[in-house]
């Protein structure tokens, strides 16, 4: 084994560093949005680049989203891979057009003649910034055809799942929770041991981060570190949480979900996401039509609850899905 | 290059019985799906059609026909394409308003507007590899109230990309009269908010079309930035086969039959005898015989299998 990434890097330091070795190993990569350049991206992730690679490969863009997501469309068609920076996930209501009217669909209205790899990496989750500058949204993402959506949890994740992302010929959603971001590696209870040698991460192959028989849960993104925590406190009660770590939204591995639910019986699904109409449902329904009747005793959805995220702290915590809820629904599950 | 009347006559004949036989293939349900036609609208893109290099990109509308043409897209493809087959340029998957030719450097897109930062993409892809190549985004007068126009108008200005943004002012957006929706006599002069040049040209004479594209072509090819064009002409016919064209009064249309470029350029042509009515006649049954040919052949194409529908979603399929 290499050498590893020291303990007190933030991951947003390694995203930086990945997307520098990434734009060094491949000069056809481009990056732009707000505040990438001289500032050195909101959450430091683009700092250093623009001094490295110039003017031209990285860019800092006005406040246009809808122009600089379409820009990257047909710089993508023309054979660049850019990788454009949305601050917040909740900026795609500037630029939703682009996104699944053109970067997710030309690749199949073209009958696969054009290919569009553009990666839209963008910051996601609740850190008190409420309703517009909270959400995580990625099953608006996967609900569109045409968007690999892609949420690491941990740092190891990040800089293997964003090298996959920027390998990938398809467009990518690459989704990081802010709580994320802001970690440092040494701080995180797993994957927070990242090698300085290039790897990556293939899509669609879910984590199972703890084995148990009692309840399968099911997550992603920060709600990974919630569950891991929860799943904690319930092993002392004597409770054996399975924790399977989706990793990637699109594609979704179902079958690594359904071959713990027929170990385990119980289904929980946690999601920093909107409840109704989402990826908790999904995974729900996949997993039911991949068992056989009676593999499933219990089913039980936790996440946000169909209203905005509000800003106070106490309101905040009431819709998300925390440590103590999950705790408290998984006894729910176990006790009847 | 260096087209000269006869060869615009040619070019604009063809778009326009190009346009005539899918309109037909619409009529007898040979095409089963929406329509946007291009008549009236061909001395735009024949004008344009000999100043362009296969490198420049061109990214088109709803009314995307006659450009693809201008950019050279064969025939029979594009046909095939029109005519839902499998051996359209997009497989049958993309239809009249998503026609994607990578190697002639032509894209469409369905919504108005959304042309014009994917032709800034194009522009913006030169620019990093400090190529020559231009970038044409095409739009209507509809599409410059988009958000869209003005942000990648703002973007290629400040960076001083190679787009040429082209507006094609036909006076409607579907129904609505751009008087009613756009407050300056010109949108050309829009330009000014971007401090880059802005041209006003006919868009009935090929001619001017092509001067003024050289113009704009010479500014932007050579590094000083985009422009923006706006070109006049008359849409001939309602905004998509279907809609009753109730929104416009008689007299305008009228206007039609005594300002149709085809004609214009015929009666040029005539009065200063660059050409007799046996030679225009000979350009016509050439072009008819051409499109026959390749509508013929592009007929011969299957329809898709239904499992060609879940094909081409992802390059990587695992």
């Amino acid at each position: 084994m290499g050498d590893l990434f020291p303990s007190h890097t933030t991951a947003s330091q390694l995203l930086a560093q990945t997307f520098d070795s990434e734009m060094e190993r491949d000069n056809q990569i481009v990056l732009f949005g707000e505040d990438v350049g001289l500032m050195g991206g909101v959450w430091g992730h683009t700092r250093g680049l623009l001094r490295k690679y110039g003017e031209r490969r990285v860019q800092d863009t006005p406040i246009s989203e809808m122009g600089f997501i379409g820009m990257a469309v047909g710089a993508a068609q023309s054979g660049l891979r850019p990788i454009v920076d949305l601050m917040f996930s909740d900026f795609i209501g500037a630029c939703l057009d682009q996104v699944y009217n053109a970067m997710a669909k030309n690749h199949y209205m073209s009958g696969g003649n054009v290919r569009v790899p553009v990666v839209v990496e963008t910051a996601a989750g609740c850190i008190g910034a409420a309703a517009q500058h909270s959400q995580c949204l990625w099953g608006l993402f996967a609900h569109l055809p045409g968007m690999r959506v892609v949420v690491p949890s941990c740092p190891y994740d990040l800089k293997g799942l964003l090298i996959q992302s920027i390998e990938s010929d398809d467009p990518v959603i690459f989704i990081e929770h802010k709580l994320l971001l802001l970690t440092k590696l040494g701080d995180i209870p797993f994957g927070g041991e990242v090698p300085t040698d290039r790897y990556s991460i293939p899509f669609g192959h879910a984590e199972i981060r703890k084995q148990g028989k009692d309840v399968t849960l099911v997550t992603l993104g920060h709600s990974v570190v919630q569950a891991w925590q929860a799943a904690e406190i319930l092993a002392s009660d004597g409770i054996e949480v399975e924790l399977v770590d989706l990793r990637t939204v699109v594609p979704l591995d179902i079958k690594t979900v359904a071959n713990s639910v027929k170990k385990t019986g119980r289904l929980l699904v946690v999601d920093e996401d909107y409840l109704s109409f989402g990826l908790s449902g999904e995974v729900v329904a996949r997993v039911v039509e991949n068992i056989n009747t009676g593999e499933l005793r219990k089913v039980q959805r936790l996440a946000v609850l169909d209203v905005p995220i509000p800003a106070s702290l106490p309101l905040e915590q009431a819709v998300l899905p925390t440590k103590d809820k999950i705790v408290s629904a998984v006894h729910t599950m176990m006790s009847n | 290059m260096n087209y000269s009347l006869p060869d615009y006559y040619r070019t604009m004949f063809l778009m326009r019985t190009f346009e005539d036989m899918v309109l037909k293939g619409g009529e007898s349900r040979t095409i089963h799906g929406e329509l946007h036609l291009g008549h009236g609208h061909e001395a735009i893109a024949a004008g344009m059609a000999g100043m362009l290099r296969k490198s420049d990109a061109l990214v088109s509308t709803h009314r995307a026909h006659l450009h693809a043409i201008a950019k050279d897209v064969p025939l029979v493809p594009l046909f095939a394409e029109l005519f839902e087959r499998e051996t359209g340029l997009c497989k049958g998957k993309g239809g009249h308003m998503h026609l994607f030719a990578p190697e002639y450097n032509f894209f469409c897109t369905g919504i108005v507007g959304a042309s014009i930062p994917a032709a800034l993409g194009y522009a913006y892809a030169a620019w990093v590899r400090e190529r020559d190549d231009v970038s044409i985004g095409v739009t209507g007068d509809g599409g410059v109230n988009t958000g869209a126009f003005h942000e990648s108008l703002n973007l290629a200005a400040i960076w001083k990309l190679p787009l040429i943004v082209l507006v094609e002012n036909n006076r409607y957006a579907i129904s609505v009269p751009i008087g009613q929706v756009v407050p300056t006599p010109t949108i050309a002069e829009r330009s000014c908010a971007y401090n880059i040049p802005g041209m006003l040209v006919d868009g009935s004479d090929p001619e001017a079309v092509a001067d003024t594209m050289k113009e704009a072509l010479d500014h932007t090819r050579s590094g000083k930035g985009p422009v923006l064009i706006e070109a006049t002409c008359l849409r001939m016919r309602a905004h998509w086969e279907g809609d009753l064209d109730l929104y416009r009064c008689k007299s305008e249309k009228e206007e039609f039959q005594s300002k149709d470029p085809l004609k214009l350029v015929r009666e040029k042509m005539l009065t200063k005898s660059i050409c007799n009515s046996e030679q225009l006649e000979t350009i016509q049954n050439e072009v008819i015989l051409e499109l026959q040919n390749a509508l013929e052949e592009a007929c011969l194409g299957k329809l898709p299998e239904p499992s060609e529908a879940f094909t081409d979603v992802f390059v990587d399929t695992n």
